[in-house]
This record gives structure tokens, sequence and C-alpha cells, in this order.
């Protein structure tokens, strides 16, 4: 039917129509700082066309809702990344307090951990020293003052690790009930999604959980899987249920051996958690891996060279003339594990000192020449005791060196990630394209770099085997 | 006297690196264009023109090994990205099934770099 009301009706439809997409507009604008807010669009239905004359006219357009403008792939793959960069930054925070521990501090007066290598080339030079004058009681006190410093400061490092390793402990234990939070939360916004919107975009509440999910796969490594209606299953990385549409499984933890052990029923995900990503994954491997490794290490020190300089002193002749019966010099530890801590020394009348070789006079000073050779002997798991502490300090190094490389690239990812996604959030397909092309020519470019970077550099390694690109 | 071309300071090797990682992260297509170029004209100064030079350069190179460590793991990054956004324009595009049926949504955890 054609009537002038037929084509007002037409034009006040078009004005609505663009009236509720210029709202959308400007609920974007309103919503721009939003964190987590992902822009929408209007989507729009052609209206039956009206026939005057039996000419069909196009009746317009009714805008009918708005759709997200969600790219679920990038988003987990920004999440993906944003857990292993978060592992590797709260791994990287405990490994740089660890070599820090181990890192001389020049201006401090005081000996401490840092200085391990100097004390224990002062301890054996100290006893270089009595082999001159093998009966002088000050010579004979430094030995002990020396051996108490190497002692002071092996033990205090134990010390100072053990309470990392605590603190490490109450951090991934105080990141439970975050987690916990984040899944219930999701649990929950995932019924009100399937209940309100089953086969179309949630908006605001997707919005919602994707930032919850963001937001956990910074603290947990996780595995996101899309169900029916719009809901969302959440794993952990080995494949334990977090979230399952509508119901979160709580984290809870144990005492495990004098640590912080997390579960999800009865099951112990901790190993598992501590490969998985995210910041609990980081502290997790920082305190049941960097520091086991660091204070083995100092364990393995301490117990060979206490182990080594008691036998040494106990083979000789002390100046009271006790042959074979001088007593040790540093505790005795019966295992390795716990020598570090436990390092002490023991000997108080530098008397006891067995500088002379068996049924050697106590002028003799053989023995101590022996004690003094033990710095160049191979005691410490086939090593001399500088080399082994110093070949431990420089792996200790390149391990943080290593977390430091993958974190640093991990970190770059997710700025492109999140270039990526804000450049798509106006999307169409041709700003797609572009975003395509610029993404690839960083990356063609970025190639080029490298490859003649790394020509040069192995021209310059390699001392002009290899001079220009052809 | 000086000409304005000599005083200006010429680049060590690692800060090149540096400023190549970061672009690459801020996806600056142009400056890493210019890099290249810069990085062309370098390598055709190759080899130096002294021993002094030469040693130069070789403590430039071994200072930037650690920031070229980086710079490799930004590219093999940006690789598993590009292959990632691929994937999602063959989506848009409607090559793939993909998203529409329920199903893995994430990928699982790389093995300490994005090469997937």
């Amino acid at each position: 039917m054609g009537t002038i009301s037929s084509a007002f009706s037409l034009m006040s439809q078009a004005l609505d129509a663009d009236q509720a997409a210029l709202n959308i507009v400007a609920n974007n604008v309103a919503n721009a700082n939003t964190t987590g807010y992902t822009e929408e669009t209007a989507t729009w239905s052609e209206n039956q066309p009206i026939r005057i004359d039996g000419v069909s006219y196009g009746a317009g357009a009714t805008e009918t809702g708005a759709t997200s403008l969600r790219d679920s792939v990038l988003e987990a793959r920004l999440d993906q990344q944003q857990q292993l960069a978060s592992a590797s930054s709260s791994r990287l925070t405990a490994l740089d307090s660890i070599q820090a521990l181990f890192t001389p501090d020049s201006g401090s007066s005081t000996s401490t951990a840092g200085d391990i290598s100097t004390d224990i080339t002062s301890f054996f030079s100290s006893l270089s020293k009595l082999e001159a004058s093998p009966t002088n009681v000050s010579d004979r006190q430094a030995v002990l003052a020396a051996a108490k410093t190497l002692a002071g400061d092996i033990s205090s490092a134990a010390s100072s690790l053990n309470t990392q390793k605590t603190s490490l402990d109450e951090e991934a234990a105080g990141t439970t009930s975050q987690v916990n939070s984040l899944t219930s939360a999701i649990a929950q916004l995932n019924q009100q999604i399937q209940s309100s919107s089953p086969t179309s975009d949630a908006g605001t509440l997707e919005d919602q959980r994707d930032e919850d999910v963001s937001k956990l796969s910074q603290l947990v490594g996780i595995n996101q899987v899309t169900t029916e209606n719009n809901g969302l299953s959440i794993t952990t990385t080995s494949g334990q249920l977090l979230v399952s549409e509508g119901t979160s499984y709580q984290l809870t933890t144990g005492t495990v051996d004098g640590v912080t052990d997390f579960f999800v029923g009865n099951t112990n995900i901790t190993s598992q958690l501590a490969t998985g990503g995210g910041s609990l994954g980081g502290y997790l491997t920082a305190r049941d891996v960097d520091i086991p490794n660091t204070l083995s290490s100092l364990d393995q020190l301490a117990y060979s060279l206490s182990t080594a300089v008691n036998t040494q002193n106990n083979a000789g002749t002390d100046l009271d003339g006790d042959n074979g019966n001088a007593g040790d010099i540093f505790s005795a530890s019966t295992q390795v594990a716990g020598s570090a801590a436990a390092m002490s020394v023991v000997m108080t009348d530098p008397n006891h000192i067995a500088a002379a070789g068996s049924g050697d006079g106590t002028g003799d000073s053989s023995n101590a020449t022996a004690m003094a050779d033990l710095a160049n002997q191979s005691i410490v798991n086939g090593e001399t005791p500088t080399n082994f502490y110093s070949n431990f300090v420089s792996a200790l190094g390149s391990t943080v060196s290593g977390v430091e490389t993958e974190n640093t690239a991990q970190s770059a990812s997710v700025t492109q990630l999140q270039t990526q996604i804000s450049s798509l959030s106006g999307v169409n397909l041709n700003d797609e394209a572009s975003s395509m092309t610029t993404l690839e020519r960083s990356y063609q470019a970025a190639s080029q770099v490298f490859s003649m970077l790394n020509t040069i550099m192995a021209s310059a390694l390699n001392l002009g085997d290899q001079t220009t690109v052809a | 006297m000086e000409r304005m071309g000599e005083r200006r300071r010429q680049p060590q090797m690692k800060e090149l690196v540096v400023e190549a990682s970061r672009a690459l992260a801020r996806l600056d297509a142009d400056r890493l264009e210019e890099l290249a170029l810069s990085c062309q004209a370098l390598n055709r100064a190759l080899p130096p023109a002294s021993p002094e030079d030469g040693r130069a350069l070789v403590a430039e190179a071994r200072d930037a090994a650690g920031e070229m460590a980086v710079f490799a793991r930004v590219l093999e990054a940006t690789r598993a990205n590009i292959s990632v956004m691929n994937r999602l324009r063959e989506l848009r595009a409607g090559r793939v099934e993909y998203g529409g049926q329920p199903g893995v949504r994430c990928f699982r955890t790389e093995s300490g770099h994005g090469d997937n």
C-alpha cells in the first residue's frame, strides 16, 4: 500500500536505526578506557520492502542489536603468552634475589655470602701462612678466624635461601584465594551468559568473563574449552578441571614435607602447576627447583670442604702433641643435605690445629702444608673448592640470564598481541588485512636485521673468516 | 674542525639489537626497515679498516650476544603470532571452521617460547 505514511515510516525507521547505532558508538566511546571492554558494532536487518503502485521500494533497515568485536583466537593466544610471561617474571624476581645473595658487596665492611669465594681463598692462605710458623699462636688464631668467616658466610647464605623459600611458599599459597575467587566468578558468569545469550555474544558479560580469564591465566597456566550455549570450561594445562560451565572447583592447600602443596579434590597438582605457567608456576619453580638446586650446591661445598679439612687435621699432630686425634675444625655433617645451614667452626683452642705431620714434632708443618694444598685438590665433586664455587655462581648467572631472555621475549610477544587486538577492535576485513601487512612487514624487516647482524657478529667472532653478505 | 657527520655518535651493535627488538615488539615496520638499511650499510663497511677497529668490532659482537638471543626469541614469538593471525584471518574469511562448535579454544602452553 503506497501512502505518504509509509514513506514517513521508512524515514522514521531509518532515523531510529541511526540513533540506535549512534548509541552503540557512544557506548564504545564512553568505555574506551574501560579495561577489558570489547568494542561493539551495530547489527542491522533489512525491513520488508514497501510496494507503491506495484513498485517495490526498499524499506530501510532496523538496528537489531550489538555484537562485540571479539577475537577469541587472538585473545586465547594473548592469555597463553601472558601466562608464560607471568611465570618467567615471578621466577626472575626470585632468581634475582638469589643471585644478589652471591654478589660481592664492595661497599660493605662485614663479610656476607657474596664473599664466599674470597673466604675460601683467605682460609687456605691462612693455612699457608701457618706453614712458615707452625707454633705461632696468632697465626693459628688467624686460621680459626678465617674458618669462622667462611662457615658463617656459607651458613648465612643457606639461611637466607631458606627464608626466600618460605617467602615464596607464602606467596604461592596466597595465590590460591585469588584463583578461587576468579574461578567462582567465571562459573557465575557462565551461568548468566548461558541463560541470557546462549546463541549470541553476551557483550559486557563476556567482557567480564574474558577479563577474569585473563587475570586467571596470569596466576596459573590454563586451557579454555568453549562449550555449548556460549559456556566455557577451564582446566589447568595438565587437564585438571577448574571450571565446568556453571561449576567451579576450588584449589586447596596442604603442607607436605614442610612446604605448601596444591590440590583439586584429593589430587595433588603442585608439580603440574609448577610447569604450567602463570605467576604461581614461577613461584613454584623458584621454590621447588631453583632454590633447592642452589642449596644443594652450597651443601656440597660445605660438606666436602669440612670433611676434607677435618680428615686432614685428624691426620696430623697438634701443638699439645695429640697425634691423629686433634679433633675437627668444622662441625662434622653425616650427610650432604643441610650441611651448609649447619656449617660452623667447632674448634675453640687454636693449639688443636694439627700443623705437624703424624709422629713428627710439634714444630713440624707438613700437615699444615697438606691442609693448604687442599685448595688445589679436586675435593668438591671433582673440582677444587674455588672452581666449584665459581662454576656454581656462573651456572646461577646463566639460569638468570636465560629466564631474563625468555621474559623479555614473552613480554614483547604480549605487546605485539595487544597492539594487534587494539588495531583490530574497529574491525573490518580491510583493517585486518592492513594489520596483517604491518605484522608481516615488521617480521620480514626484523628477519633481515637479524640475519645481517648475525652475519656481522659471526664475521667479527670468526676474526674475519666471513665478511659481507653477497 | 669536526664536521657534523663525524660528531654523530656511532651506535653500538648492542644498541641496534635492543632497538630492533623493541621496534619488533611495537610492530614498528618503518623503523625496522630503516634498521635493515643501516645493517646493510654496516655490513658493506666490513672488514674493519684497522686492527683496532677489528678488535672493537669483536668486543661489540661479544657484548651484544645476550641481546641477540632476546631478539631471536622475539622473532620466534612474532612468527608464532603471525601464524595465529593467519588462522584468525582464515576464520574470518570463512575458509576454516573454528570456534563455531564447542572445542578447545586455547592451545597448550608452549615449552617456554612461541612456536606453534
